[in-house]
């Protein structure tokens, strides 16, 4: 009871930190500078107010087509999360470093979208035993290593883009709890707990790399304005420092 | 060997995870002030973390941990009020301090950890001192927006 209660508090808690961030993008005219990450809230919005509420309704929590629903709607939205990466690497690098970069992480995506295409159609019989976890699991961790990959990068770029550092940061975190968790049901061959923990880590994540997210271009919208204002009180001395005598420590 | 990638990807994302929450958080505290607002608040409240940092990055001073934690400690709840209470009008701390007061928390607990396995406790003590003048540094910048002028205190509580 009290763990459905929870549950539910934190995909409300998702739900409130997607729309939220989608407001704020859209009457701030950030859409256009934060396209790909609009889009992926956009998916991820109707993943989970439309597909899966509908599967949910019409055919009920336990039903096969609902875990379907679940599994195959999770693999399209980690896929998006990929190609949003992609438009990270490209905001970071360099022109020339891109041009290198584009065609290995075409392949790469190619790659996985085919494998992808492939093992579902192959193991489409008996997709909700073993194997949807393990396939998630490589999947979410192979999104994980390329994000950690251009982190490492932005780390070595001097005066990298502070915004694009925290986005990525949130991504990092939207992979790993994932991982993390499908990676446990795996080692634990179904154990009950795992599978419980797996249902509060995903949402917990998601809500995590919302927050980043939001921080990120909050904090960004916030400098800008402070720069463009110029604050004139700044050239005061300020009180405290004045009545103190403003000795350095 | 799907055995073994499973411990694999458990081990390496569960790691990942605690990195990229504590980079989010040193990102945060990347942030860049006007200027150094965080020595008024220090000399008006008579805080320690400086010299805490400056003894083990300047004499490399051993660390002595009783002393270094209650000090620290003390900094930070009054730097956690008067976050709270000092030019604030809502009375609470913002996400980011909020965020940041649970980082404090989790380093703490490294430090207690790294304590008694006499590991690393030099750097858990610095980075409670960066979390420090982060927040020193927020007040100060809060403090020095505001234009007390002539006001009295009842004047600047009207004008909230």
């Amino acid at each position: 009871m009290l763990g459905n209660l929870l549950a539910s508090g934190v995909g409300y808690l998702v739900q409130i930190a997607e729309v939220g961030l989608l407001i704020y993008l859209l009457s701030h005219g950030l859409w256009k500078r934060h396209a790909g990450v609009l889009v992926y809230l956009l998916s991820l919005l109707a993943v989970d107010e439309v597909v899966r509420r509908y599967f949910f309704h019409t055919y009920g929590l336990d039903s096969l087509a609902y875990a379907y629903s679940y599994w195959l709607t999770d693999v399209l939205l980690a896929l998006e999360a990929f190609g949003l990466m992609c438009i990270f690497f490209r905001r970071a690098c360099a022109p020339q470093l891109w041009r290198v970069l584009r065609l290995s992480l075409i392949v790469v995506f190619v790659l996985i979208a085919a494998i992808s295409y492939f093992s579902l159609s192959h193991h489409k019989d008996n997709l909700l035993h073993d194997f949807i976890y393990e396939f998630e699991q490589n999947l979410f961790f192979s999104c994980l290593v390329l994000n950690t990959l251009l982190f490492v990068m932005l780390q070595r770029i001097e005066g990298a883009d502070q915004e694009l550092g925290l986005l990525v940061c949130g991504m990092g975190i939207g992979f790993a709890g994932p991982a993390a968790s499908l990676a446990l049901v795996h080692v634990t061959l179904g154990w009950p707990a795992a599978y419980s923990l797996l249902g509060y880590v995903m949402p917990v994540c998601t809500l995590g790399m919302l927050l980043v997210w939001l921080y990120a271009i909050t904090a960004r919208q916030r400098d800008e304005k402070g720069a463009t204002r110029g604050s004139p009180s700044r050239l005061r001395v300020p009180v405290l420092a004045g009545a103190h005598g403003a000795s350095e420590v | 060997m799907h055995m073994f990638m499973g411990f694999v990807v458990l081990i390496f994302s569960t790691a990942l995870i605690m990195f990229y929450l504590q980079a989010a958080c040193q990102r945060i505290l990347r942030r860049e002030f006007g200027h150094e607002f965080f020595h008024s608040v220090v000399n008006a409240n008579r805080l320690e973390f400086p010299f805490v940092r400056k003894a083990l990055e300047e004499f490399n001073a051993p660390v002595d941990y009783e002393r270094f934690r209650m000090q620290l400690k003390c900094d930070f709840l009054a730097l956690t009020y008067l976050l709270k209470n000092a030019g604030n009008a809502k009375g609470r701390l913002s996400k980011e301090e909020r965020f940041l007061t649970w980082y404090f928390r989790v380093v703490v607990l490294k430090l207690i950890v790294a304590h008694w396995l006499r590991l690393g406790e030099r750097a858990a003590v610095l980075k409670l001192t960066s979390i420090l003048e982060y927040f020193a540094n927020v007040l100060g910048e809060r403090v020095d927006t505001i234009r007390f002028g002539d006001m009295t205190a009842s004047d600047y509580l009207m004008s909230l």
